[in-house]
């Protein structure tokens, strides 16, 4: 026991002297906590925080292009612009405007929408109630059609979200004619003056919840989704140190003394994943905190840790095992620190990539769905968001928690495998 | 006679993997107690795999090696204290002091308290870097570590104690004052085992030697037997070059 602690002094006065080693432990997951909540927030929030400015001209200056004008209006995430420079918006300077990038989106109601609406409806209803066939209906008119430009850069959500709100708003006011018109015959067929009230209300209306367990509902945002991500991806990056450390000490000959010594050399490999292990829980920790504290003074939302804090930490220490066995495993193989730096750093980039870390797995392409299961930091990160999202209890988190813990151990059998094989 | 003997290597022969050259190749060997024995050869001849082959850090094909009369494969762990070994490399921890560093190699050993405290003292000032102690080996010169790394190695009071060139690039000064050292504890009991490319200073320090080449023992003996033994031996150098050859070694 006396070997123990003092091989776990002895880590940890190597580790506290090694600024750079520091700096990656604990300032670079922070900064970049920091950067990704900050970047991300916006597309976290609700779309009707943040706003969109769009051109409009409006040529038909009739119901159906007023309608489409206040719709748009009253809509908080869109900004309408009718007017550049002081004048008044024509079809070219439009077109011109989306093209040079100085605006993403121009829509333009053409003159006439409003006939055009009111003819073909017509021609539904008096159809509908038509007691021979009509004739076809002229075929000079033209069907209606709303122009939208977009930029070729914009984000394909955010064409996304144009599209579906104008399709919302031109089907809204299509049905209300439709509705409106039918109203009026059918008073005209019963001969009366009361005729049916349009509800633009709708009959069917959608209700949002996030599918979580019914004791809490935790909103998902930047906050809960960046830090969980990045503790995982910091803690893997504590291999750069650890490797370095494990390197130095074989290739100085230090190794060669401790194993000299009596009883020393598993307790030598003990100590350090005794030391890199609550490293990396304090790292968490540190995570956890500029979450809870610090996040919420730039205007980010506040970290919310649900209610599993058993779990949690069962979570935390099988990724800090996980992370320092990885870390064993390579600086067991590699030759030179520099070597173990640039294979771990590249191997944890992609396991970050393919365990969802940058982009959600879901969004990934199918191929690239099945092969995210393959990466310790899908395993930690599932995890950690089954406590922070989806309000999971142990019971939830054991699947992953035992991954994470096999993986540690095969690393670690890997390492000894290796250091027993360089010493013969 | 046999307790005599520190070290019998009995007809070891090592052959690392993938290689078919064996690195050791038979080799027999008496080291007596208390002798100053110096190991001797070109680069590659198979100094660093017989030492740690001595020390139990590396697998041996063939033969036996035998520590104070216990057999290494078996009494390891009893034999273990008994050596101190002084890698060629500084084997210490650069972000540590002096002080740390013994302090962790003494506990290991399983020293403790005011015994390894007084022990770390004596040990520094036996080096003369009592007023040093205090600072991380990384700001040391390299004679201030190489007069650290050999204390490292001795701290345990070790009966055998092994070093693997280390007086390499160190000044005038410090290569004395390690040789004098080397000296005292011999006359206090150690057995000393030595190696180095200085064939002068082995000459002055060793009282025993011996000549290893492409893994094969070629001499053994007192130095002063083999040393003028013939006329053109007048010096280890000129004995080192007839046996060894002047052919350039990689």
């Amino acid at each position: 026991m006396q070997k123990l602690r003092t091989s776990v002094i002895k880590e940890t006065l190597i580790l506290i002297r090694d600024l750079g080693g520091l700096a990656i432990i604990f300032i670079m997951p922070m900064v970049l906590v920091f950067v990704m909540a900050l970047i991300q927030d916006s597309t976290f929030r609700k779309m009707d925080e943040t706003s969109l400015s769009v051109l409009f001209i409006n040529e038909d200056q009739d119901s159906v292009g007023s309608a489409i004008e206040q719709g748009l209006e009253s809509s908080d995430m869109i900004v309408l612009n009718k007017t550049y420079e002081g004048k008044m918006l024509d079809r070219e300077t439009l077109a011109g405007l989306i093209s040079e990038g100085k605006f993403q989106i121009g829509i333009i109601v053409p003159a006439g929408a409003t006939d055009v609406l009111k003819s073909k409806a017509s021609y539904l209803v008096e159809k509908a109630f038509a007691e021979e066939d009509l004739p076809q209906p002229d075929p000079d008119i033209e069907p209606l059609s709303v122009i939208i430009y977009f930029d070729p850069v914009i984000k394909h959500s955010f064409r996304e979200t144009v599209r579906m709100a104008l399709g919302k708003l031109t089907y809204g006011i299509e049905s209300r004619m439709i509705f409106d018109l039918f109203a009026a015959k059918v008073s005209e067929l019963l001969d009366t003056e009361s005729t049916l009230e349009y509800d633009p209300s709708g009959i069917i209306r959608l209700e949002e919840k996030n599918a979580v367990n019914i004791y809490t509902e935790v909103i998902p945002n930047s906050v809960q989704h960046n830090i969980p991500a990045w503790a995982v991806f910091a803690m893997f990056f504590i291999l750069i140190p650890l490797t370095a450390n494990i390197i130095k000490e074989r290739n100085s000959g230090s190794m060669l003394r401790i194993r000299l010594m009596p009883g020393s050399y598993w307790v030598t490999i003990m100590a350090k994943i005794i030391v890199y292990l609550i490293i990396s829980i304090i790292q968490f920790i540190l995570m956890l905190l500029v979450g809870i504290f610090i996040l919420p003074l730039l205007g980010l939302p506040l970290l919310e840790l649900g209610n599993h804090i058993f779990a949690l930490l069962i979570m935390v220490v099988a990724t800090g095992l996980a992370a320092t066995g990885y870390g064993l495993a390579l600086g067991s193989i590699a030759n030179t620190p520099e070597q173990a730096a640039a294979f771990g750093s590249v191997s944890v980039i992609i396991f970050a990539a393919l365990g969802g870390i940058w982009v959600p797995v879901f969004v990934m392409p199918p191929m690239m769905q099945k092969f995210s299961i393959i990466s310790p930091l899908n395993w930690g990160l599932e995890g950690f968001y089954t406590i922070f999202l989806r309000n999971g209890n142990l019971i939830d988190i054991l699947p992953w928690a035992a991954l994470l813990t096999t993986f540690c151990i095969i690393s670690m059998s890997v390492a000894f495998y290796f250091l027993r094989l360089k010493r013969n | 006679m046999e307790n005599n003997i520190a070290i019998k290597i009995d007809h070891i022969s090592k052959t690392y993997h993938g290689s078919h050259i064996p690195a050791v190749n038979d080799i027999c060997l008496e080291i007596p107690r208390h002798a100053r024995f110096g190991l001797l050869g070109p680069n590659g001849a198979g100094k660093t795999t017989t030492i740690n082959i001595l020390c139990g850090l590396m697998n041996y094909d063939k033969g036996h090696v035998s520590i104070n009369g216990m057999a290494l494969e078996k009494k390891y762990k009893k034999i273990r204290p008994l050596i101190g070994l002084v890698p060629q490399d500084i084997a210490l921890y650069e972000t540590l002091t002096a002080r740390e560093n013994l302090r962790f190699i003494g506990e290991m050993y399983g020293l403790k308290g005011k015994m390894l405290k007084a022990r770390i003292e004596e040990c520094l000032e036996m080096v003369g870097l009592a007023h040093n102690g205090h600072k991380q080996i990384r700001h040391y010169s390299g004679g201030m570590k190489r007069r650290i790394n050999l204390v490292a190695g001795i701290l345990h009071r070790p009966e055998i104690l092994i070093l693997d060139e280390p007086t390499t690039g160190v000044d005038v000064q410090s290569r004395s004052m390690i040789l004098e050292f080397l000296h005292e504890i011999n006359k206090e009991g150690t057995t000393i085992i030595y190696t180095s490319h200085y064939l002068e200073e082995a000459e002055d320090l060793c009282d025993h030697i011996a000549i290893i080449d492409h893994g094969e023992l070629i001499i053994n003996g007192m130095t002063n037997e083999i040393v003028g033994s013939e006329q053109e031996y007048q010096d280890l150098e000129s004995v080192f070059l007839k046996l060894t050859g002047r052919k350039l070694r990689d």
